[in-house]
């Protein structure tokens, strides 16, 4: 009696493992950025949320008192510098690629890491402890803040550590960024994030944008583009070759593997080293003159296992938008998470189907937008109609 | 209500779900992913219902009758997309099918397909949970609890989480029943699903009478039991059909 095809085991096993390890870590990142808000915003009296001032709120810094119209064209200016002092660094990034300046990138990404850890981290931990009225004194704060940034940096800097502590100080970094653009102005916040989406697909798909630039010059020197990017899969070391070559976006047609996206991982040939950098923007200006700036190359590729990799900055505008979203309320919180999955879902689509960088903002920043305004305007008026008289279908 | 009340109701509306979600979905990543899908459809089709309903609320206060045909036409609209998304699964199940083949693997066993019913109901259920229960307990921390004249023994976050309970065990398992309908063309599995639907939807006007909870909710509880015990008798027949029809043809 031959079970043997019970026991196969099915496709359904194994399919999609490479998406959920995506998954996974940007719906902490949500999560977690929407816990933060919830935990500190609750309280409005707190003077913290008041003053922040940034380049992004450089142009025009919004007020309760003004029209709709005069935040709106605020906000569009607000936008526009911000975006342009993208492009600018961006380029910069390209110029600085080009001229093969790698050391010093790798090291301003490593000042970069450290600064977000210890600065952003410390403060918000600040906010926490004064919410929980935590005892703690301040000579084992800072002991404690200074040994959890170094090791970040170790863990983002030098490509031999644990995966998954990378991977976790990597949405840490996503968590405490994204967390403090939540704190800009409301219509400031929706206005960018699609000025950002906008100019996501531009600069990876135009052919004179700086990502674009910046990743056909990585592949045709055979080399890595330094960023802060999530790899979804660990990866598995060669000691022979400590010089290993990780290319963003390219995907090897190696014959014996299947060139579809979703295959069997039991066979895990290949083998890379990383050398990643990264580079900054002056993003966050603090009032207090301490500038801490990075910038997070954002897109989505394949690594050369056909491992996904995302950038960090996709991370970031994500739970931007999720914590924007849950200063409203829940339901659109839920609402725009359903939303940016199945943005992400598409555009890993269109990734195993056209095989290059793609941007990873566009769907999914359209989509969690439209389904905010949707959820705002008509959900929240319909479910509660309903459950509040205990009708529900 | 409190931080402990509250989770104490959450699990009690998600609870179950939970526990189907760790032991059964978590293990197969597609199954979590057709979560998500079938969540995302329910949210779209709550989201163009209430568009459609928007213009006519808020209704007025105690008039049963606009509930009625509210929850009419949701039920309708959403038993058209349970449809339309069993043809998207159909589809899905002919490119696994040739995908499977492509690298000599066994197509989709029967259990692979109930399970993707059933993740796909789970869906469904944890969406329904989410939204009408959940997002109306996270705003609501603090010391106090909310009553509502109607059903007035119990906190409402209590009485919103049991229903939301009841409807989670219908919709997972009536997926579960509507697929195997739809793929056997069985007629009686095909009209039970929307009847069970639109019976429970209408089970809940109930609530209008003053302390009709008391009885609306366990005849809802009756309509769930029901639903699980088809679904259970249904998925046992077709497992000891296909047993005996690939027991004889074993060597």
């Amino acid at each position: 009696m031959d079970r043997t095809e019970q026991r196969a085991r099915s496709i359904l096993d194994t399919l999609g493992e490479e998406l959920i390890g995506i998954l996974t870590p940007v719906s902490i990142c949500m999560f977690t950025v929407v816990l933060l808000v919830c935990l500190l915003n609750s309280d409005p009296s707190s003077p913290s949320s008041a003053s922040f001032s940034s380049i992004a709120t450089a142009a025009y810094s919004e007020s309760d008192s003004d029209s709709p119209w005069a935040k709106l064209l605020g906000a569009f200016l607000n936008s526009l510098v911000f975006v342009a002092a993208i492009t600018l660094a961006t380029f910069l990034l390209v110029l600085l690629f080009y001229l093969r300046c790698l050391n010093f990138l790798k090291l301003y990404m490593a000042f970069s890491a450290f600064v977000v850890l210890a600065n952003l981290g410390g403060e918000i931990l600040i906010l926490l402890i004064d919410r929980f009225r935590f005892p703690i004194d301040s000579v084992t704060f800072l002991i404690l803040l200074f040994n959890f940034s170094v090791v970040g940096v170790f863990a983002v800097f030098m490509s031999r550590f644990s995966i998954l502590i990378t991977q976790g100080y990597l949405v840490v970094i996503g968590v405490l960024v994204a967390y403090f653009f939540t704190m800009l102005p409301e219509w400031t916040t929706w206005v960018l994030l699609v000025a950002l989406a906008v100019y996501d697909l531009a600069a990876v798909l135009l052919p004179v944008g700086p990502l674009r630039l910046l990743v056909e010059m990585a592949i045709s020197r055979d080399e890595d583009i330094p960023a802060l990017v999530y790899e979804a899969r660990p990866v598995i070391r060669n000691h022979h070759d400590s010089r290993l070559v990780q290319r963003r976006v390219w995907r090897e047609q190696r014959p014996s593997n299947s060139s579809d996206d979703v295959e069997n991982n039991e066979v895990v040939t290949v083998v890379r080293a990383e050398e990643e950098v990264s580079v900054s923007v002056p993003l966050i200006e603090r009032s207090r003159a301490e500038e801490s700036s990075e910038t997070f190359l954002e897109g989505i590729g394949l690594g050369s296992s056909g491992a996904i990799k995302l950038g960090l900055g996709d991370f970031i505008f994500y739970s931007v938008l999720v914590g924007r979203a849950a200063m409203y309320d829940l339901m659109t919180v839920y609402a725009c998470y359903l939303a940016i999955i199945a943005g992400l879902g598409v555009t890993l689509m269109l990734l195993s189907v056209y095989q290059k960088a793609l941007p990873a903002l566009p769907v999914s920043i359209l989509l969690g937008v439209v389904f905010y305004f949707l959820a705002r305007l008509f959900l929240e008026v319909f479910v509660v109609q309903c459950s509040s008289n205990l009708v529900m279908f | 209500m409190t931080v402990a009340a509250g989770i104490g109701y959450a699990l009690l509306a998600l609870g179950p779900s939970l526990s189907l979600f760790v032991s059964v979905i978590s293990r197969k990543p597609f199954l979590i992913l057709t979560l998500l899908s079938s969540t995302l459809v329910w949210l779209v089709s709550l989201i163009v219902l209430s568009g459609l309903w928007r213009p006519f609320l808020p209704l007025k206060a105690n008039v049963w009758w606009p509930y009625a045909l509210l929850v009419l036409s949701s039920v309708c609209f959403q038993e058209g997309l349970r449809f339309l998304f069993w043809k998207l699964y159909m589809r899905l199940e002919d490119v696994l099918d040739s995908f499977a083949d492509r690298i000599s693997r066994p197509r989709l066993f029967l259990t692979d397909k109930m399970q993707i019913s059933l993740a796909g109901g789970l869906g469904h259920g944890v969406a329904h949970a989410v939204f009408f229960c959940l997002s109306l307990l996270t705003p609501a921390f603090g010391p106090a609890t909310f009553y509502v004249d109607r059903c007035s023994k119990v906190p409402f976050f209590l009485i919103s989480a049991i229903i939301a309970l009841a409807f989670v065990t219908i919709h997972t398992f009536s997926m579960v029943i509507a697929f195997e309908g739809y793929a056997k063309g069985n007629k009686v599995d095909q009209v039970i699903v929307p009847v069970i639907h639109l019976s429970a939807g209408m089970l809940t006007l109930v609530n209008f009478a003053s302390e009709g909870c008391v009885i609306g909710v366990p005849l809802l509880y009756l309509v769930a039991s029901l639903t699980l015990l088809h679904c259970g008798k249904m998925v046992w027949q077709r497992l000891l059909e296909s047993r005996n029809q690939s027991g004889p043809a074993l060597r």
